[in-house]
């Protein structure tokens, strides 16, 4: 019992891993708290329905899922959150335009699909044993798709020009435009870059939850929150950390307690952390950022 | 270096080894120096020489990695920015931070801590339990507003101030706090030459009224004419000292702005 | 006047006092202080709650179809002020948490979350306020005192509303008004600056935060004892969503902004469509709502960022100059 609890500590802290990094990289690169996030894995997830239900492979059907999380990521910072930047909105007025959003894409997905759950339909494979855990296929799917994720995020950002110019975006700007760095194309690759992660990760969580409805994306919200505090926001390792650590806690929690009460046990975990050390569990970066006034 | 100025009483301000190290990268690296009773001590040195650190770690924005920060021979090191400021530290930023949304005389009348009606409860007690206050601050606004010929501009909103205005408020306002040391970081920048002298003027002025100032200042001309002593620093840590000829004279001062 | 507008308009006219209470209260922390409290509605609902179970009888007998805590039968006006208090209490635990070291932007993050998480563990825990059924036929105040028929005892509402509705007034209008207003803003504007300037930022955002916090309770409390029932439900994140919108488009850092987007925006546009015919299938017209308030608040910030009735500029008299100054001033 206790190591299939740590198995499905592993699949949540996969999904958490895609969301919670995407959130983080978004967060810090193009500094838009977009409060509208699980509403874009909702939006993902949904496609990822019609696509397969259309007869795709519900595997391409997660690409798709994914590919249109970055292209709708994309273009709603272009024609919605770049245009209130541009003309002079402030940062928390932002988050007030992202939180519009989020609310405006919730309810359009009401109108669109109706309070039902939905469910992607995955061919039920085999299961696979390992080292006393049991994982079914979809399961294995997802934790390859968040290691390979992470891994190439990994790879992106260590050893690509690209993903050092995105580092840089992310700590100082203004800095990282006097270097020579065009900042508006690494902000585009960013919004793109992140919202696959989202989109990924919103096909990753309704094919685990088993079925969805047009606010699953948005409640998912506290745990991707409480990982990418818990990593020290802005951090996408801290995020992958604080995935794994929210991921298994609230199994555990799940197990012990109430599964009603994972998101509290997340919840619980935030409060710890920020009291205790609110720039995060890597704290290097957040420092710089004067994230603790 | 000495600790202490000639005779018993403490510097004013005496920065001992400090250091701020952001994730292995030394901004600070071991500063020491100190600034005088009734001078404008001048801070200068290349892009990146950590001035603008140190000044924040006085003013209490930064907190230092290590170090001590004397003022009256206390040490206030890491102490938050407002408690510095309650001990009669003021500072201006070197990006204007006027509060935008608030004329010009509401910036000045901000700038008093401990005002009675400044508290949930002196607020609750209502208007008769703090106007008495209030006209004595009004009247002191007026005044340094007449000082600065800014009492045009008194009930205009901040935020539609020049470059220049913006400059003169954030002076102002660190007045109304009547402090004993002044912080200034790069006062002149952005400014018209005409107001530039006006504010140097205006500094000169307000030295021989018995205030001491620390300066970061990038315009040499202004440093020269404003400031003794002046003080280098280069990558980190404090390179030279002395009146401004001395320093033209060391040929390490030299060597670090043209490597900077 | 017929008896069933008599008794539509009352209920309306209570609902716009708790309107109005609730955006002076968010006011005071968004539009004076920059506090984006995402979480306004749960010192709402905590307030309402308080009121609820003490106001209802034991947990017993005739109660026994809801659980819930407290049951105390306590007398008007205990139970609206016990709402405020415990609004300004769970404040003030938020706020420690959230506003002493946090920046802004995480502050929001964390407010956020908060008011997911209270949605879940009243939906949750049972045994507190009756899950996610919430709870049903709490008395109304002095109901068995006054005597009245059924519409006087709207309009008896209505005056309780209007004078909690007032005090709360008064208290923001002179927070407002005063010194205290001046740091609060400044703390708005320019956080680092206020701090230069000796402000404690922190314990100036907490200040406002809890004050806020007490009025949300207040506002709760006088709307339960009004509609008798309170539930998950009925303060769901969104929410508070639409007091912002009200502040939005009525005009931040400004009672009178405030007490307008209260009218304009919960009572008049979310009102009227009580009106519209029933249309679709159900939640559709919830879902057109909130896509419209949401529209709402983003054509405001595009075309009208400071709402109807922006901000003002505080003119102050200067005192009677000295000749000479005066003679400088004009020469520059």
């Amino acid at each position: 019992m206790f190591l299939q609890t740590v198995g499905f500590g592993i699949v949540t802290a996969s999904i958490l891993a895609l969301a919670a990094v995407g959130f983080t990289v978004q967060f810090s690169v193009t500094n838009i708290l977009n409060l509208a996030y699980g509403d874009v894995m909702t939006a993902s997830a949904f496609v990822a329905y019609v696509s397969a239900t259309a007869g795709l492979n519900p595997w391409i059907g997660m690409i798709t899922g994914g590919i249109f999380g970055s292209l709708f990521s994309y273009l709603l910072n272009r024609f919605v959150y770049t245009p209130f930047i541009r003309r002079g909105s402030k940062l928390f007025v932002m988050i007030i335009v992202t939180i519009s959003m989020s609310l405006i894409l919730q309810n359009v997905m009401q109108i669109i699909w109706g309070p039902n759950f939905f469910t992607v339909p995955i061919p039920a494979g085999s299961s696979v044993r390992f080292l006393g855990m049991i994982f079914t296929t979809s399961q294995i799917v997802i934790i390859a798709v968040a290691v390979a994720a992470m891994l190439g995020l990994h790879s992106l950002l260590t050893f690509t020009k690209l993903g050092k110019a995105m580092r840089a975006t992310a700590t100082d700007p203004e800095l990282a435009r006097n270097c020579g760095i065009r900042t508006k194309r690494i902000t585009d690759l960013a919004w793109l870059l992140s919202g696959l992660l989202c989109g990924l990760g919103g096909v990753a969580l309704v094919i685990d939850l088993g079925s969805f409805q047009s606010t699953t994306g948005g409640e998912f919200l506290v745990p991707i929150i409480a990982a990418a505090i818990l990593g020290g926001v802005g951090q996408p390792y801290g995020a992958m950390l604080g995935a794994l650590v929210i991921g298994m806690a609230t199994e555990m929690a799940a197990l012990v307690i109430n599964p009603e009460y994972k998101e509290v046990v997340a919840f619980g975990l935030l409060i710890v952390m920020l009291l205790i050390r609110p720039q995060g569990l890597l704290a290097e970066v957040a420092s710089q950022k004067e994230v603790a006034a | 270096m000495t600790s202490t100025v000639a005779g018993a009483q403490p510097a004013l301000l005496e920065v001992r080894d400090l250091r701020k190290s952001y994730g292995g990268v030394h901004a600070v690296a071991g500063v020491s120096f100190y600034a005088r009773r009734g001078a404008i001590t001048g801070l200068i040195g290349p892009n990146g020489a950590g001035k603008s650190t140190a000044l924040g770690m006085i003013a209490g924005a930064i907190r230092p990695s290590s170090g001590s920060i004397l003022l009256n021979g206390v040490d206030i090191a890491g102490q938050p920015s407002y408690q510095v400021a309650r001990k009669r530290v003021a500072r201006t930023f070197q990006q204007s931070s006027d509060f935008a949304g608030m004329t010009v005389l509401e910036n000045l009348l901000t700038a008093r801590f401990g005002q009675r009606g400044d508290s949930l409860w002196g607020a609750l007690a209502g208007r008769r339990f703090w106007a008495s206050a209030e006209r004595e601050l009004i009247a002191k606004a007026t005044d340094l507003l007449a000082r600065f010929d800014m009492t045009k501009m008194a009930n205009e909103l901040a935020g539609t101030l020049s470059g220049g205005q913006r400059r003169l408020l954030e002076i102002m306002r660190a007045l109304m706090t009547d402090p004993e040391l002044l912080l200034l970081d790069e006062p002149m920048a952005g400014v018209n030459p005409a107001l530039g002298a006006r504010i140097e003027d205006y500094l000169l002025d307000l030295q021989a009224g018995g205030l001491s100032m620390l300066m970061v200042e990038h315009e040499m001309a202004v440093v020269e004419r404003l400031c003794d002593p002046v003080i280098v620093m280069a990558q980190g840590e404090v390179l030279a000292e002395g009146t401004m000829a001395q320093i033209r004279a060391d040929q390490r001062v030299l060597d670090a702005y043209l490597v900077g | 006047m017929s008896t069933a507008w008599s008794f539509y308009l009352s209920t309306v006219m209570v609902y716009l006092g708790v309107n109005v209470m609730a955006c002076l209260g968010l006011n005071l922390q968004y539009g004076f202080t920059g506090i984006l409290n995402f979480s306004f509605i749960v010192y709402q609902a905590a307030g309402a709650y308080t009121a609820a179970v003490l106001t209802l009888g034991p947990h017993t007998a005739a109660m026994s179809f809801q659980r819930y805590i407290g049951g105390w039968s306590l007398p008007f006006p205990i139970p609206i002020l016990a709402g405020g208090a415990v609004g300004g209490a769970l404040a003030a635990a938020v706020g420690w948490i959230a506003l002493r070291r946090l920046r802004g932007d995480y502050q929001a993050m964390v407010f956020l979350v908060v008011s997911l998480i209270a949605t879940s563990v009243a939906t949750n825990d049972v045994g507190l306020f009756n899950g996610s059924a919430g709870l049903s036929v709490i008395p109304k105040p002095l109901s068995g005192v006054v005597g009245m028929s059924l519409v006087g005892y709207q309009w008896f509402y209505v005056g309780i509303t209007a004078i909690f509705c007032l005090l709360v007034y008064i208290v923001v209008r002179r927070i407002t008004s005063s010194p205290l207003s001046r740091s609060l803003r400044a703390v708005r504007d320019h956080e680092q600056a206020a701090a230069a300037l000796g402000k404690n930022v922190a314990a100036l955002r907490m200040v406002s935060f809890v004050v806020g916090g007490v009025i949300a309770g207040i506002s709760g409390a006088v709307l339960v004892g009004f509609i008798s029932a309170w539930s998950p439900g009925a303060w769901l994140y969104p929410e508070t969503f639409v007091f912002f919108t009200a502040l939005i488009v009525g005009g931040t850092a400004r009672n009178a902004g405030a007490a307008l987007g209260a009218l304009l925006v919960p009572v008049i546009f979310l009102e009227s469509t009580r009106f519209l015919p029933q249309f679709g299938p159900p939640g559709l017209i919830d879902a057109l709502q909130w896509v419209a308030i949401g529209l709402m608040a983003l054509v405001f910030l595009w075309f009208w960022p400071r709402g109807v009735l922006p901000e003002r500029r505080r003119i102050i008299a200067l005192p009677t100059l000295r000749k000479e100054s005066e003679r400088e001033g004009a020469q520059a």
